[in-house]
């Protein structure tokens, strides 16, 4: 094979799916329905100091999380962990005991790496708490997204939200488990036979 | 073959009114089409240089005749009266509407089909040899595990925004006639010496910019655990695989930039925590799945009728068909039969509705009503009665389907190239017309012998040029088609990409290169060679100094 193979000098490196500016959506689309939101999503940079934090709810980069972890935790107003697609499940594992809601940032809808970080938080790490899905969020992610584990997302103001509550019930049936729980198909069919 | 039950035919009618309520969305204008391309593609619609191509799924490459006759009343209904099938065992249709594709899904679901995952970076259709079930050389049969692993990857929630496409193919013989070196992951049935049956599994082979032969990731994996496994190496693709450069982002690169054995180690690691889990399967689970494919009622036979040897005689056109079509069967009595899609005139592996029609015919008249199709754009008849050959080229034959030049010159795969896609830079259908007429005795075929040749109108390798016994690939110069030629690939066991001739090749003088090639061929081969094994023997030098030899005088 001495064509075969020939060295490739490419790095495994993927876009960071971090956010580029505050998110501030007036509603979240849950499995059960359409509620309100008063949650800011900080994007990080220079502007992103402990000074500037605006009241209430927010959600922080892991980055910014792990500088300012104390005077966060101390903060009366609930306070989510950022994940971006750059960044693994098994990063936030130490400080899942400290949150109840870890944010999934989506840059392009068409990145698919915080599908299986949902999985594996899901799954794997016993997080129970909530799941959001922010930034490029539409519509037609929203089953999938509901299947990996996730089970809150925000779609842009301008979106039909009511209309959005559809996508968990495009399909009634199902090949393989996920973090629903969902069995095989193989052994639902074990049954029957 | 395999039969839907209630849940396959709940998940593909929900699937078209999903698709249907997308293409509203679209028209109506609340979903722009920039949005709707990702969805589009999922469900295997492409916009191409004049109009939409809708690809539909063949699972594994089988059809049985009402899905046949289905795809032709699509052709018929729907398109301009033909289909292209393609080296993926699929179908397309190059001049759909986009508002009737929503009621050709339907039409499609109402036979057990559709165009799920066959674009898109997503899990595509799973594919195998053409010759399942009937191979002289098979161990066991692929497609029982095919449709296993066709069901988990369907709408798999975690892996419908891969970085790329994502190809998987089983072989179950010890000729491997899937190419399963040159895909995403490569299944390759194995028996421990316990008896126990397993898979060898291959990762990161691929064709198209970079073509890479597969290495392998497990020697031996019990098929329980082959939808786990193939679980994990989705998730550390998904993971880490390079979303920045959709040239660099196919698994094959991750595999080689991580090197294997790393690569091995977090596909393992990941693994551990849920192989016994839900995705294990159970010995049941097999036995339930083999028994949709079933050995056809064969009737008991013997090999050797006379009457054979007597029209091999009287009709010189059936014996070339017979020789270069047809295929010894493992069951006494019977023979498998290619239905050759390489009419001269023809763009290789289209197909009219007519002839689809034809082909559908006769399966259920001679073959058990089943037909497969074959990576090399040709379809299959796989369970003809020996006595009934005659009936069956004879009714081939008026459906212009007898071609008798399987395996030669003539039989070449083709991407549907310049004339069609837009990521062409060159067309491919128009050379292998140039070849046909350069080629036009089929006594010389014949002396000529095997010969894959492999066409692609671009780098990315639709006519998997890379594995041909000659390759061709387009490129534009300048705003000029020009070809370049590579000679020795193969896509069986022994797989090997193939040797550059050279510079590249003026669009005319394609068909003289390749005779060129082949006439070096001729002078020098050794008794039985095939042209790939002279090669092998030879060199390329031989073959460059024939082809350049006027540009250097």
């Amino acid at each position: 094979m001495s064509t075969a193979n020939r060295a490739i000098k490419a790095k495994p490196e993927a876009l960071p799916d971090f956010l580029s500016e505050d998110l501030n959506n007036s509603k979240v689309v849950r499995l059960s329905g359409v509620d309100s939101n008063s949650m800011q999503h900080l994007a990080p940079g220079e502007a992103l100091t402990l000074a500037s934090l605006p009241a209430g709810e927010i959600s922080v980069p892991l980055e910014f999380w792990l500088e300012n972890k104390e005077e966060l935790l101390n903060r009366e107003a609930r306070v989510a962990l950022q994940l971006a697609g750059k960044e693994q499940a098994e990063d936030i594992v130490e400080q899942l005991n400290d949150i109840d809601m870890v944010v999934l940032t989506f840059v392009n809808f068409v990145d698919g790496r915080s599908y299986s970080d949902a999985y594996k938080l899901r799954t794997r790490l016993g997080f129970s708490g909530e799941i959001r899905a922010v930034g490029d969020v539409h519509f037609d992610q929203l089953g999938f997204l509901a299947r990996v584990g996730v089970d809150a997302f925000e779609l842009s103001d301008d979106e039909d939200h009511e209309y959005a509550l559809k996508a968990f019930k495009e399909f009634s049936e199902v090949y393989q488990p996920s973090a629903d729980g969902k069995p095989l198909i193989f052994s639902r069919r074990r049954v029957v036979h | 073959m395999y039969q839907y039950d209630a849940i396959d035919k709940t998940i593909v009618s929900e699937r078209v009114s999903q698709f249907r309520d997308q293409v509203r969305r679209h028209l109506a204008g609340e979903l722009s089409a920039a949005e709707l391309q990702p969805l589009r593609l999922r469900n295997g619609l492409y916009m191409q240089i004049h109009a939409h191509m809708l690809r539909v799924s063949i699972p594994y490459g089988l059809l049985n005749s009402a899905q046949m006759r289905t795809l032709a009343h699509i052709a018929r209904k729907y398109d301009r009266g033909y289909g292209h099938f393609t080296t993926r065992q699929n179908i397309q249709y190059n001049w759909p509407e986009l508002a009737d594709v929503p009621d050709i899904l339907e039409d499609l679901s109402e036979v057990e089909m559709h165009a799920m995952q066959t674009s898109g970076n997503c899990i595509r259709n799973i594919s195998s040899d053409q010759y399942a079930g009937v191979a002289t050389d098979e161990i066991i049969d692929p497609r029982p595990y095919c449709e296993i692993i066709r069901q988990w990857s369907t709408l798999h929630p975690e892996f419908y925004w891969l970085p790329r496409k994502f190809k998987i193919a089983v072989t179950g013989a010890t000729t491997d006639r899937a190419a399963v070196q040159f895909h995403d992951i490569g299944l390759e049935v194995v028996k421990s010496a316990a008896g126990e049956i397993g898979f060898k599994v291959y990762v990161g082979g691929g064709l198209g910019r970079t073509p890479v032969v597969g290495k392998v990731i497990k020697e031996f994996l019990p098929r329980d655990d082959i939808l786990s496994y193939c679980e994990s190496i989705l998730r550390v693709y998904n993971l880490h695989g390079r979303r920045d450069n959709k040239y660099k982002a196919r698994i094959k690169i991750l595999v080689n930039a991580m090197g294997i054995d790393a690569f091995r180690e977090q596909v393992e690691a990941d693994w551990a925590h849920f192989k016994d889990g839900e995705l294990k399967l159970h010995d049941t689970d097999f036995e339930t799945m083999k028994a949709f494919f079933p050995q056809p009622a064969y009737e008991d036979l013997e090999d050797g009728d006379v009457r054979i040897d007597q029209w091999l005689q009287l009709d010189t056109k059936f014996a070339d068909w017979y020789h270069n079509n047809t295929v010894e069967h493992r069951q006494p009595g019977y023979r498998i039969v290619n239905v050759s899609l390489k009419e001269h005139g023809v763009a290789p592996g289209d197909a009219t509705d007519e002839q689809m029609d034809a082909i559908a015919d006769i399966a259920e008249d001679y073959s058990f009503g089943e037909i497969r199709v074959t990576h090399e754009q040709n379809l299959v008849l796989s369970d003809v009665r020996q006595q009934d050959l005659l009936e069956v080229w004879k009714a081939l034959d008026a459906a212009r389907l007898a071609t008798a030049n399987i395996g030669s010159v003539n039989d070449m795969i083709c991407c549907p190239g310049l004339d069609f896609c837009s990521l062409a830079n060159a067309t491919s259908i128009p050379i292998a017309k140039q070849i046909n007429e350069t080629f036009n005795d089929f006594q010389e075929l014949y002396d000529i012998g095997e010969v894959k040749i492999k066409m692609s109108g671009c780098m990315n390798a639709c006519g998997h040029h890379h594995v041909g016994h000659i390759g061709i690939l387009g490129v534009d110069k300048k705003g000029e088609e020009w070809y370049q030629l590579t000679v020795g690939g193969d896509a069986s066991n022994a797989a090997e990409l193939g040797t550059r001739m050279g510079p590249a090749i003026a669009k005319d003088n394609v068909g003289k290169a390749v005779r060129d090639i082949l006439d070096v061929y001729r002078d020098s081969r050794e008794g039985e060679e095939r042209l790939l094994d002279t090669f092998r023997r030879v060199g390329i030098e031989p073959f460059k100094e024939r082809v350049y030899a006027e540009e250097n005088s």
